[in-house]
């Protein structure tokens, strides 16, 4: 087991120095004056010379990548040119907001995707069964934005069930009552995408198993339809852990246009006022910090299968 | 959205994650043909070439000049006299836009899943067929890509370029490849060792007499499997890249882009800023159920593919 999980963490750093570098050349390889682009047009000539000896633009490419990197070892992300703080700093306090938003998304997707993948491998050709195919489907082609706004559309502007954004009433608010109202749309459109993900794997995972010698074995054994079922759905879980990890990473890309349509002050909303500003530093920053994230979740479902499941540790 | 499922690695006797039959067989010629008519699969294909049909026909079919807006029709609801759909905050006709807007849109979607195609299945059969260094570089290569989330990777690339068509079919291109290159790979890593390979290697063939001749046919027909299902997500990134600023810029119609300019009327007339959003989605529904019977088709070949870039 530790030798499998430190095969796969050695494994892990070309991925993540990849990551750096594919980082490091969206503000390095940016046609025209990196300065301009890093401070905006209108910098005073010694924040352009300071920023310039920091970086090292006269040097080559190679060891300037090997200055960053090793900023950004220490935290240093550079500072926003819209905001005139540290990138770390915004990131840091939006990174909560988008992963209670993630949080919540994860637990819909979970349930959603497990009953919709159970009901349509328990009915394969049953009505209920292709209904719930036919939703996983939907679900899957469900752009988070086209939902976001669909949502808001009926249960904001229309029926009024719902606040439209923001984590919590103006006047009023606060508490988490309140939160958890305004967490309820945002929390549906960025999961709808990874939950017809989930509910077609478990699917397909949970039919091999009914159809396989191992629920032959117990239904002969006179289980009932309830405890062969409950075996099954065990033997299919770790195809579920392997997938709803996965969701869970493509979760936090997602809320790039969730968190901006619902005005969740998160990492993907600051991501996209870093987009539209065009700040570059932030927006190196955001997109380093979520492909970090996403390698590192995908290690921790390697490793979370390889302790339920000794056969992958080979 | 995004490429989720990794194409995971072909389970060995010990992988458990598989789906789906551990040894499929080849695609036997004429499997096509003899399967039973499936109605989803010829309704969406049906679809499929409505949308097209309805772009490429955008300037026959459409009631209005996309680009011409009138003062005193801003923000029309749908169902305005001469307005099926409404108009926007300038006054244009949104049916005309969004019919138009498949142009760009379905540009967006469909270019760089063909490119990914030619790409992936290049770098694929490169991996395979090149030895044990060029297999182990490309494989590293394509995984650090594979790690990033495909809109991140898109927005990645897209800032280093300027915002238009251009960019987003290259940043889709980047994001679509290594998932094509890992299919093309895994369907040729089950022939290396074919007797049918050895027999051409042996009577001579070079590398690439064996790749054109040998692998293309066994290769391409899962590679375009696959691909077609890619093109819905293809299109909702294409759409987001828009949205977003970085795709087709203003006042060129695109799904993305009229999401971004109706979103200010979404609290005032809901049903005119919703109507971008809900093309998305039908588009993606559309292509998106043509992929997944298309693989179906293929049947037990099909079954280890990843699910549509996921």
């Amino acid at each position: 087991m530790t030798g499998f999980l430190l095969r796969r963490l050695l494994l892990a750093v070309p991925t993540l120095l990849g990551v750096t570098v594919v980082v490091f050349a969206t503000v390095a390889l940016v046609p025209g004056d990196p300065l301009t682009a890093l401070l905006g047009p209108g910098a005073p000539p010694e924040a352009r010379h300071e920023l310039s000896e920091r970086l090292g633009l006269d040097e080559p490419l190679p060891l300037r990548y090997l200055g960053w990197l090793g900023g950004v070892a220490g935290g240093d992300l550079g500072v926003s040119i819209s905001a005139q703080r540290p990138v770390a700093e915004l990131l840091g306090s939006a990174l909560g907001q988008t992963l209670l938003l993630a949080g919540a998304a994860f637990l819909l997707v979970l349930a959603g995707g497990v009953l919709l993948g159970a009901l349509g491998a328990l009915r394969p050709n049953g009505p209920l069964g292709r209904l719930c195919d036919a939703l996983g489907t939907l679900a899957v082609s469900a752009p988070q934005y086209s939902v976001a706004l669909l949502l808001i559309a009926v249960f904001a502007v229309n029926l009024r069930w719902l606040p439209a954004g923001g984590t919590h009433d103006v006047f009023g608010g606060g508490g988490a009552g309140d939160l958890l109202r305004h967490l309820v749309l945002p929390a549906v459109a960025a999961a709808l995408v990874p939950l017809g993900l989930t509910a077609k794997v478990f699917r397909a995972a949970l039919s091999t198993v009914l159809a396989g010698e191992l629920a032959d074995s117990l239904r002969a054994r006179g289980l009932s339809r309830f405890a062969v079922l409950r075996h099954c759905v065990h033997n299919a879980s770790p195809a579920l852990l392997t997938i709803g990890g996965l969701q869970l990473a493509y979760l936090l890309e997602g809320v790039v246009f969730v968190e901006t349509l619902f005005a969740w002050p998160g990492v993907g909303r600051l991501l996209y006022d870093a987009l539209t500003a065009r700040d570059l530093p932030l927006v190196q920053g955001g997109v380093l910090v979520v492909a970090v994230a996403f390698v590192g979740i995908n290690l921790l479902v390697d490793a979370a299968h390889a302790a339920i499941d000794p056969r992958v540790r080979s | 959205m995004t490429l989720t499922t990794k194409p995971t690695k072909p389970a060995g006797p010990a992988g458990p994650v598989e789906p789906g039959p551990v040894e499929p067989g080849p695609v036997e010629p004429g499997a096509v043909r003899r399967a039973p008519r499936d109605v989803l699969l010829l309704l969406s294909a049906g679809a499929a070439a409505l949308l097209v049909l309805l772009a490429l026909g955008a300037p026959l079919v459409a009631p209005y000049d996309p680009a011409a807006g009138s003062l005193e029709d801003r923000l029309l609801d749908p169902g305005a006299p001469g307005h099926l759909l409404g108009t926007d905050g300038q006054g244009r006709d949104v049916l005309s836009r969004l019919l138009w807007a498949g142009r760009a849109s379905l540009v967006g979607g469909l270019v760089p899943v063909l490119v990914a195609v030619t790409a992936g299945t290049l770098l694929g059969i490169a991996a395979g067929l090149g030895g044990r260094v060029t297999e182990q570089v490309l494989l590293r290569t394509l995984d650090v890509l594979y790690a990033f989330p495909g809109v991140l990777l898109a927005i990645a690339v897209a800032t280093l370029l300027r915002p238009g068509l251009g960019a987003t079919v290259l940043a889709l291109s980047v994001v679509l490849t290594p998932a094509v290159a890992r299919v093309a790979f895994t369907e040729l890593r089950r022939i290396r060792t074919a007797e049918y390979l050895e027999a051409a290697r042996v009577s001579g063939a070079g590398g690439l007499d064996l790749a054109v001749r040998q692998v293309v046919p066994v290769v391409a027909p899962v590679v375009l499997v696959y691909a077609a299902s890619l093109v819905g997500l293809s299109v909702v990134y294409a759409a987001g890249l828009s949205f977003l600023g970085l795709g087709v810029a203003p006042p060129t119609a695109e799904w993305g882009a009229m999401l971004d300019e109706l979103r200010p009327s979404l609290f005032t007339h809901p049903w005119v800023a919703v109507q971008p959003a809900l093309v998305i989605l039908l588009v993606s529904v559309v292509f998106n159920t043509l992929g997944e019977r298309l693989r179906r088709r293929i049947g037990d070949s099909g079954a280890h593919l990843p699910e549509a870039g996921r």
